[in-house]
């Protein structure tokens, strides 16, 4: 039916079918700022105003639009330069991925045109129907408050770091009196602790505005779904409804005779090609357990065919006239259950190679050990021994996993894709559709979050078979309820700690076994329980250690990457542990960690035999050691933010005027990773332009983390350019150099790496070049700044008179230059974790109340993006801790697979969260750099258990502090 | 949805519902949700002008497309009440979910439902026969008739208030929640999470007589547990509130345990 509504202030007719949402209709009209998070409104990603008010275009459909206003925020973009709001927004950070853009600004809009000051309380409030997984919330709310001013007229001063002196020298800690304020300032302000050791830049270190800003900010089509190929075809995939089961007979008939449908792929007419969809550098860690389509199903969810079809709703229709015969086969969902005599056999197929013993599920049997573990816990004064089970949660990126493929004019593959690791996927895609990889290219637009999720080449590969079975553009994107049970998890795990410490708190071995679900794929489990045993094993010093771990299958969704790898596992295990054995000890939580932790100059002793390619004991001489930690610092800042002192005040501890309220502060240490050596590579390639611009080509992909910023602002401080002279390109497997990919802790340190030694080969003949136009003998005496080369007589040339000369006057060439880089080492950050909780000990509710991190990542190349990393992830890992937990049902069904059954935080329930980065000078990293992204994951659960613990005497040592989890654990300690 | 109709008079709306396979559509927040295909055709209400929110003999009429964000702003819904509407639903659903659906789908866990039944709410209903009205316990137990329409939800905004409520988080949808009303000498408590829809329960044994179902967030057990703590809690706050003059001290009134 035609109807009629007014869109940004014009009034439009369309077509539109009945049962077609407005966000539908808005995309095709090119409203492409309207994005999709979920059919059922909750994620407000599809958020505009309606008739003046925010609200979800999901749940609208395009016919109750009729005779409606709309808006989109598409009606701010009437000129080059930034509606204040979307300005305000740039300044602040608010952005990440910016996928939720659109919304977060019309909300905006909306409320401050009903009230020019809005309270706090009001404008999250605003924000609570627009789930944003990436910043916390803490920069958006600046951002209203940032455009409430300037549309009142307020000229607000610009957005940067509250910088603060050192309260250490460094090294040693330090007296924090209970008088002593933590500073002032809004909370999305980060507190930045410079090291004297760092000297000042132009570029980097600063504020800067995101380079993908104004994209974001304008809603410009930047992610995978907004380009519309002509002819384009529309992909489902028809999932298994049992968690284990054989396929007796699959009929596609009816499927294949429905007017519309194109094609209909499953085991029947798909080649059977092993592959391991991790995405992870070649060769893939065995085994290689998956086909594009089998005939046997190992969880609900998993794949069974796929349809592409003219439209979405045929394609879907196609998908329920598919008939499927199973023989249903039983089930094992737990851990602790699946290596079990009389356990199912998940894989007992003749064609997968290396797991290790099919019969028992194992697939992995790994160990790892140092020094004479027998002999010290003999020797102990004391021996703990712990266990702690871990749970599955999901990712929930905001955009689903979305993937459109096609033949290009020369027959070759394009695949236009939401993941982290476009040249992974490129690779591992090659084999599975009979292509070479020289025939595929794969190109990573802007992606709406990814959190390791998008680590994995989990649905290019069904894209590609449909592209080429039916030689059409062909897009298929997964729905809400297939991005929890069909896309990747958390790993569960049971860890169990054994410690040996002496009479003095000195631990002298520690003992750490982890038994891992894999689930019914071995896709990152090896990987990512190495790192657990990494993590578990790496923060204290300890004569003797040893890691050993079973991984096994189970019928469970498909648990993957996740921002952490592995990380948080380990550490929740550790954190409560040494908690405990503090307490036990009667010592101080933090002085008896401090007692152990490790220390500049200490080896990293366990961790080289951690890792896909690692040695054995005997075959190493020589250890990586600590170079740099601002640990200290960071207990400090952190302590006095929290107000650590009040631990003490049973006044504090137990409110009067809340009886059954109980309160409490957690700590726990945090140390994680920075890429991995010998093997995250990343390239670069940076060129000169007329006007002493630069093009820069990076396969690095940035997923919202602002890396494209980063990496920028590294090369402008190379070249002596502000950082809008570096135009920044990723990634594109046909155009960008290498790169292993978004994991690992390793952008800015690989990366970025890369791309200095990239700029200083163009610095270098950009001197070269500059000393000829000047007649200059020594080109090393020039420097670059503000755009120019300066000689040391006071005389300059303009990067623009080089670049005009250089390719349109005299010994014509390109300057330009390209590098790569892979690191020989792996400098962790360090983190200082707390929390304050409030615990209802009647009805065991926990409300956590602030988070505090103090982070040492290096130098921070920019602390406003720096700051939303940790932000961001600390409130993920909240939801790890405190609310997040797939659920399956006995049959293996996840039960709640929505937003809000699944609960992530929103804006109008956070806690306090403060950041502290705290600066150290590692050398290893452009300008000092470090990692910042997977750390704030680490310390969030420990300390809010240990907080729980601090304010009620009970130890929880499962995931997640759910109320009757913790109401159950006060009834059976009372 | 296979069809689409926006009638513009009451009337035409009930006689277009009187088919088969006919559905009422006000905020969509639950219809248009679900993708699965269907044969259902949607009457949307929006044309009928049930939206507006009346105050005539001590008692607050919302119109059935009344959405809980307009019933969160009036002046004419006590404060308490419409806090608890704005926490019925985030700030993008909460523009277009209305009160008719909020009945119609009778949500076990919904505390705003809780709280209309601690306000005496009462609904009209406009059918073939003509026009009447409902206790919402009736409503919340027995449906809607069928082939009648919703046209307002009606209360009695008088009183003292206290709510209580256990969730995963503070916005998340409590686990169990209490909303506790006190006017005129009677306290009635409402509960939420513990019987398949929100009922008024017994102030003196709030858990008397329920059987609630449990599930992941809650089981049977914790949700009577809770059911006793909130409404006590509920029962302390109110009576800890300042008496009006024509009332007996709470925890001694009148019990309220029908609803009607």
């Amino acid at each position: 039916m035609e109807i009629a509504f007014e869109l940004n202030g014009a009034a439009v007719a369309v077509e539109a079918a009945p049962h077609e949402s407005l966000r539908a209709v808005l995309r095709r009209l090119g409203m492409f700022s309207v994005h999709y998070g979920s059919d059922s409104g909750e994620t407000g990603a599809a958020a505009v105003l309606f008739d003046g008010r925010l609200a979800s275009a999901d749940v609208i459909t395009a016919v109750q639009a009729d005779g409606h206003a709309v808006t989109t925020v598409e009606a701010l973009n009437v000129s080059p330069e930034l509606h204040p709001i979307q300005a305000a927004f740039a300044a602040v950070g608010a952005f990440q991925s910016g996928y939720s853009a659109g919304a977060m600004i019309l909300g905006t809009k909306a409320l401050l045109e009903a009230d020019p000051d809005p309270s706090e309380d009001e404008i999250r409030d605003m924000l609570s129907g627009i789930l944003d997984r990436e910043t916390a919330y803490a920069k958006p709310v600046e951002a209203v408050k940032r455009a409430a001013a300037v549309l009142r007229g307020d000229q607000p001063e610009p957005f940067g770091p509250l910088i603060l002196e050192p309260m250490t020298d460094g090294v040693h800690p330090a007296a924090v009196s209970p008088d002593d304020p933590a500073p002032a300032a809004p909370n999305s302000v980060p507190r930045l602790v410079p090291s004297r050791e760092v000297p000042e830049m132009a570029v980097v270190g600063r504020p800067e505005v995101k380079v993908d800003a104004v994209r974001l900010a304008k809603g410009n089509p930047a992610f995978t779904d907004d380009i519309e190929p002509r002819g384009m075809l529309y992909a489902k995939v028809l999932r298994s409804p049992h968690a284990h089961a054989r396929i007796a007979r699959i009929d596609d008939s009816a499927a294949r005779a429905l007017p519309g449908v194109r094609a209909v792929l499953h085991h029947g007419n798909t080649p059977r090609v092993k592959y391991a969809s991790g995405g992870q550098s070649w060769p893939n860690p065995h085994p290689h357990d998956q086909v594009s389509f089998d005939d046997k199903v190992r969880h609900v969810g998993d794949r069974v065919a796929a349809v592409a079809a003219d439209t979405v709703e045929i394609a879907e229709e196609a998908v329920r006239l598919i008939q499927v015969d199973y023989e249903v086969l039983p089930a094992v969902f737990d851990e602790r259950q699946a290596m079990a005599a009389g356990a199912p056999v998940i894989h007992d197929e003749d064609d997968t190679h290396h797991i290790c013993d099919p019969e028992r599920n194992l697939v992995h049997h790994i160990g790892a050990r140092r020094g004479d573990l027998e002999g010290a816990f003999a020797a102990a004064d004391r021996v703990f021994e712990q266990t702690f089970r871990v749970h599955q949660v999901q990712q929930c990126p905001i955009e689903p996993h979305i993937s459109m493929a096609w033949l290009d004019s020369d027959e070759r593959m394009v695949v236009r894709t939401a993941t982290q690791v476009p040249f992974h996927t490129r690779r591992m895609l090659a084999p599975l559709i009979g292509m070479d990889i020289k025939d595929i290219r794969v190109i990573k637009p802007r992606i709406g979050g990814g959190f390791g999720a998008k680590q994995e080449m989990l649905i290019e590969d069904i894209a590609a078979h449909l592209a080429i079975a039916t030689r059409r553009p062909v897009r298929l994107e997964l729905d809400r309820a297939e991005e929890f049970y069909a896309s990747r998890t958390r790993h569960p795990q049971t860890i169990t700690f054994r410690t040996a410490v002496d009479r003095d708190g000195r631990l002298l071995a520690q003992d750490m076994y982890v038994l891992g679900n894999t689930g019914p794929y071995g896709t990152h489990g090896f990987t990512v329980q190495i790192v657990s045993g990494l993590r578990g094993l790496s923060s204290y010093n300890a004569g003797a250690k040893r890691f050993t771990c079973d991984v096994v299958y189970a019928n469970i969704p498909v648990p993957g990457a996740y921002r952490g790898y592995g990380g948080p596992q380990g550490e929740f295990a550790l954190e409560c542990h040494m908690e405990d054995i503090a307490r036990a000890l009667g010592a101080d939580v933090i002085d008896f960690r401090r007692l152990n932790w490790v220390k500049v100059g200490d080896e990293m002793d366990i961790a080289p035999h951690l890792g896909e390619r690692a040695p054995a004991e005997d075959e190493l001489d020589e250890y990586p050691k600590i170079m740099s930690s601002g640990i200290e610092e960071c207990v400090a800042q952190g302590w006095r933010e929290i107000g650590w002192h009040r631990r003490v005040d049973p006044a504090w501890k137990q409110p009067a005027d809340r009886p059954h309220v109980r309160r409490g502060i957690g700590f726990a240490f945090a140390m994680h990773g920075t890429a991995i050596p010998f093997l995250d590579m990343g390239g670069c390639s940076i060129k000169l332009n007329d006007d002493g611009s630069f093009n820069m080509l990076i396969g690095a992909t940035d997923l919202g983390t602002g890396a494209d910023t980063v990496i920028g602002q590294i090369a402008a401080e190379v070249l002596g350019v502000p950082l809008d002279d570096i135009k920044v390109y990723s990634s594109d497997t046909d155009v960008t150099p290498f790169d292993t990919g978004a994991y690992a802790s390793s952008t800015t340190y690989i990366s970025g790496t890369a791309a200095l030694r990239a700029a200083e080969a163009v610095r270098k003949r950009l001197k070269e070049r500059a000393a000829m136009l000047l007649e200059i003998d020594e080109p090393c005496t020039i420097e670059l700044r503000d755009r120019r080369a300066h000689a040391p007589d006071g005389r300059s040339v303009s990067l623009e008179e080089i670049a005009l000369d250089s390719l349109h006057m005299q010994e014509h060439e390109q300057i330009m230059g390209t590098a790569s880089h892979v690191s020989p080492d792996c400098p962790p950050p360090f983190g200082a974790q707390f929390a304050e909780v409030e615990v209802d000990v009647e009805t065991g509710q926990v409300t956590v109340t602030k988070l505090v991190m103090a982070v040492d990542c290096g130098v921070a190349i920019n602390p406003i993006t720096a700051s939303g990393q940790v932000e961001g992830g600390m409130i993920q890992a909240l939801g790890y801790a405190h609310c997040e937990e797939m659920v399956l049902d006995d049959e293996g069904r996840m039960v709640n697979p929505s937003f809000g059954p699944y609960k992530i935080y929103r804006a109008d329930e956070m806690p306090e969260t403060v950041v502290y980065l705290v600066q150290t000078m590692e050398d290893s990293g452009p300008f000092g750099a470090k990692a910042v992204a997977e750390i704030p994951k680490d310390g969030v659960a420990p300390a809010v258990r240990n907080a729980i613990l601090d304010a009620t005497g009970v130890a929880i040592d499962d995931l997640p502090f759910t109320p009757e989890r913790v109401w159950r654990a006060l009834r059976d300690s009372a | 949805m296979a069809a689409y109709h926006r009638p513009a008079t009451l009337d035409d709306a009930l006689e277009l519902l009187s088919e088969p396979d006919r559905v009422a559509l006000a905020g969509g927040t639950l219809l248009n949700a679900d993708r699965a295909p269907s044969c259902l055709e949607a009457v949307d209400l929006q044309a009928l002008g049930l939206n507006r929110i009346e105050t005539a003999g001590g008692e607050v009429r919302l119109g059935a497309t009344v959405t809980l964000d307009e019933m969160s702003r009036s002046p004419a819904v006590p404060d308490r009440l419409r806090a608890v509407a704005r926490a019925e639903a985030p700030s993008t659903l909460r523009t277009l979910a209305t009160v008719g659906g909020l009945v119609a789908r009778r949500r076990s866990d919904s505390l705003l439902l809780a709280a209309l039944l601690a306000h005496r709410g009462r609904v009209a209903l406009a059918g073939p026969g003509g026009a009447g009205e409902v206790g919402l316990a009736e409503i919340l137990g027995e449906g809607v008739p069928a082939g009648t329409l919703i046209t307002a939800a009606a209360i009695d905004p008088a009183g003292a208030v206290a709510v209580a409520a256990t969730g995963r988080t503070p916005a998340d949808v409590p686990i169990v929640a209490a909303y506790g009303r006190r006017a005129a000498g009677v306290v009635r408590i409402a509960l939420t999470g513990v019987a398949a829809v929100p009922v008024l329960v017994d102030w003196s044994d709030p858990a008397a007589g329920l059987a609630p179902e449990g599930d992941f967030r809650g089981s049977a057990e914790y949700r009577l547990e809770l059911a006793r703590i909130l409404a006590r809690r509920v029962i302390a706050e109110l009576a800890a509130g300042p008496a009006e003059a024509d009332e007996e001290p709470a925890g001694r009134g009148q019990i309220a345990g029908s609803g009607k």
